[in-house]
């Protein structure tokens, strides 16, 4: 195959997922077929045989490409020069921002892959998201704490996909960034305490331009008056 | 129009038959049949499957959080509170496996709106929690909604177990749960010493 039709193919595969990601979210699982989604991608049928044996390879390709970019934003935050919470504190932030800005993908991470989901698709999103909680396990063997529950890892990171699940179901993504220093406090809390999980969310909350509480009435998210000053999350005061 | 009993029982029917068949093939007719109801007596109560559906699992819902508000009422501290509302609701999961199926599992994946019913039923549990701010051991303001993230950490574990069709296994997971539900308003220390004196009354 020659450079330029290996980008092609690249292209094209980049399309299909693109195509699923977006059917799965607007019509549900039920509604993904060959057709549809080489309508939407502009592909060809024979090009997604080629591609995927099945629509059931499609999507679980698809509930893949959030696992892989989390993967890679945790790898690229890794530095010598923070600690490894501090590295995981600002790989939840970034993974928000991924998330907010890739609403398709986020619906079949947060939603359509746990609820919507074929069980060899649901297979692979559990794995992905066992990876996840192995991650934040490794905080405890360097915490010093004591006893802790053997759950604690997907408690926190339960807790946290709550918040986003919330909003990605709502279908205001753009909220998620904005998200991060509250999804850093419930995933870091189990294995370092409450004080050391609050300046992590202080650490990422300085990353952010603002911090926007959701409206009032859907959260019990406190919100400012318009007359006072605005007032970053944990700030204490 | 159906009384009361008829109408829970063709209700306790479809959830039944969604968490067995599934959301395409869960059956009105098989429903109706095990509730005793005719075709014209479900088309006077119910436009057809979704709605009769969405009624279940309304009604299913309020059963549970009244139950949970029950459980949690009272004059102990507001942990062993948390402790036996929780414990409370693990047995009645694991009593109810088809129900718990159709509570977390089943109902939720049918559609957007019926998964933004299943956001509502958290949001539910977040009064239970309020009173745990006042448990924390620093001075500091805890995060805005650190209630859903108790409610989150709990339907976390809860869901992976009843997908994995271990909803029996829920009462003997009481103490690791109430961990994850007061460990964001207590710290790590002291929700372990409430994780361990649960352990020691099961």
């Amino acid at each position: 195959m020659s450079e330029s039709s290996s980008l092609a193919a690249a292209s094209e595969r980049e399309r299909a997922l693109e195509a699923t990601a977006a059917l799965w979210r607007r019509r549900g699982y039920q509604g993904l077929n060959v057709e549809a989604i080489c309508e939407r991608a502009g592909i060809d049928p024979e090009s997604f045989e080629a591609m995927f044996a099945s629509v059931e390879a499609a999507a679980a390709a698809v509930v893949e490409v959030p696992l892989v970019s989390v993967v890679e934003i945790v790898g690229q935050l890794y530095s010598p020069d923070r600690s490894e919470a501090e590295s995981y504190a600002l790989a939840i932030a970034r993974i928000l921002n991924f998330m907010a800005a890739n609403p398709d993908f986020a619906y079949v991470a947060y939603i359509a892959g746990r609820q919507m989901a074929p069980p060899e698709v649901h297979r692979r999103y559990e794995t992905g998201r066992r990876f996840l909680v192995v991650m934040l396990e490794r905080l405890w063997g360097n915490s010093g704490l004591g006893e802790q529950s053997v759950h604690a890892g997907l408690g926190g990171l339960g807790g946290a996909e709550a918040l986003v699940r919330r909003e990605v179901a709502a279908g205001t993504l753009e909220r998620l960034p904005a998200l991060a220093p509250q999804c850093v406090f419930a995933a870091m809390v189990p294995f370092l305490g409450q004080r050391e999980a609050l300046r992590l969310a202080r650490m990422v909350a300085v990353e952010l331009p603002s911090w926007e509480a959701p409206p009032a009435g859907r959260t019990t998210t406190r919100r400012r008056a318009a007359s006072q000053p605005r007032r970053r999350w944990g700030s204490g005061s | 129009m159906l009384k009361t009993e008829r109408r829970e029982k063709l209700l306790r029917a479809m959830l039944d038959e969604l968490a067995l068949a599934g959301y395409e093939a869960a059956s009105v007719e098989r429903a109706q049949a095990a509730a005793g109801v005719s075709g014209v007596e479900f088309a006077d109560e119910f436009d057809g499957k979704d709605e009769c559906l969405f009624a279940a699992y309304d009604h299913l819902t309020d059963q549970v959080v009244a139950r949970a508000s029950v459980s949690c009422s009272g004059e102990e501290p507001w942990p062993e509170r948390i402790r036996s509302g929780l414990e409370g609701l693990l047995e009645e999961l694991a009593a109810e496996p088809r129900l718990a199926r159709a509570l977390t599992r089943s109902f939720p994946g049918i559609k957007p709106a019926a998964y933004e019913r299943y956001v509502d039923l958290l949001g539910r549990f977040v009064p239970f929690m309020r009173e745990g701010r006042e448990y924390s051991e620093v001075d500091e303001e805890l995060p805005g909604e650190v209630e859903l993230l108790a409610v989150g950490a709990a339907e976390a574990i809860i869901f992976i177990e009843v997908d994995a069709g271990r909803t029996e296994r829920l009462p003997q997971m009481l103490p690791e749960i109430l961990f994850s539900i007061l460990v964001p308003f207590m710290g790590p220390d002291r929700a372990a010493d409430e994780m361990r004196s649960a352990a020691a009354s099961i």
